[in-house]
């Protein structure tokens, strides 16, 4: 009779370790999918070049167009709707936080080096760009992960040629 | 008799047990392929030198894809661009600025089918899963 009881219990840890298992999977591919959206999103942002100030010769990204060529396509890559609402088959729950969201051109001279010691980041820029840090939360599936939390970094340069 | 019948009693559930985790896991290999694919072909295809993302390149991944198990004639490639231009067409590339969108999809087959066991209807098979992406062209001439 004592099996009987064994079996359940044995069930209820393998169901455990299996849960454990697919919810890292997720949260890595998760992990990869934001990387890519943040990534997608500052290079869209890194293209916006205000024609004006070209026109003058200077090379100067967009404020508000940068902005909103990040928003969309970071949204679009992530499977959110216009209101930043998850669609069917999303990863996600939320929309990310912008933690970071900075542009460099004008008079900087290049390379330049973009340092944030708030969020342990550092890179090198050889050309006007932009840069994003989100913070994704990853919406468990079972509760058996702990939380987890990601601040993205992603970085594009506008280059000639 | 008494185990004899536990056993019978616990069979389906033990299979499912078993089983179950593997072909979810296949199933979360098999997104991440298609996610992967579209990474690729939309770094190389968004890329300075293209603009586009051609016919030969789809037969490409398909070949690549069909390495991996899976069937090249079910695969589903969807195309577009932000502007509405065709994004597949060498003649005229995507110019910068224009952002590249690509959804591929497979069917579902019959990877969930083991869910019957325990009593979940699973997605139909020929009901689709995807990945998809949007980046911005870097073309320009």
């Amino acid at each position: 009779m004592y099996k009987l009881l064994l079996i359940p219990l044995m069930m209820v840890v393998w169901m455990l370790l299996h849960v454990l298992q697919l919810d890292e999977e997720m949260a890595i591919q998760t992990l990869f999918h934001s990387k890519h959206a943040v990534n997608r999103a500052a290079h869209a942002a890194a293209q916006q070049l205000d024609s004006q100030e070209l026109a003058g010769g200077r090379i100067v990204i967009d404020r508000q167009e940068a902005t909103e060529a990040a928003t969309d396509y970071m949204r679009y890559n992530l499977g959110l709707n216009e209101a930043g609402e998850p669609l069917p088959g999303s990863l996600l729950s939320a929309e990310p936080e912008i933690v970071v969201f900075d542009i460099i051109d004008g008079d900087t001279s290049f390379p330049y080096r973009y340092r944030s010691e708030a969020h342990q980041f550092e890179v090198t820029l050889q050309g006007p760009g932009v840069v994003i840090i989100a913070l994704f939360r990853y919406p468990r599936a079972f509760t058996v992960l702990e939380p987890i939390e990601w601040k993205v970094k992603g970085v594009a340069e506008l280059l000639p040629g | 008799m008494k185990s004899l019948l536990a056993f019978v009693l616990m069979s389906a559930m033990m299979c499912w047990f078993m089983f179950a985790p593997i072909y979810k896991h296949v199933f979360i290999v098999r997104q991440a392929v298609l996610q992967k694919e579209v990474d690729y072909l939309l770094e190389v295809g968004a890329s300075g030198e293209r603009g586009y993302i051609s016919e030969a390149m789809v037969e490409q991944s398909r070949a690549r894809l069909a390495e991996l198990g899976m069937k090249p004639e079910l695969l589903v490639y969807e195309l577009a661009s932000t502007s509405g231009q065709p994004a597949d067409n060498p003649e005229a590339p995507l110019q910068r600025g224009t952002g590249l969108m690509l959804t591929i999809r497979y069917p579902y087959e019959r990877l969930l089918e083991i869910d019957r066991l325990i009593g979940l209807e699973p997605p139909s098979p020929d009901s689709l899963m995807g990945a998809r992406g949007l980046k911005m062209s870097e073309y320009m001439r």
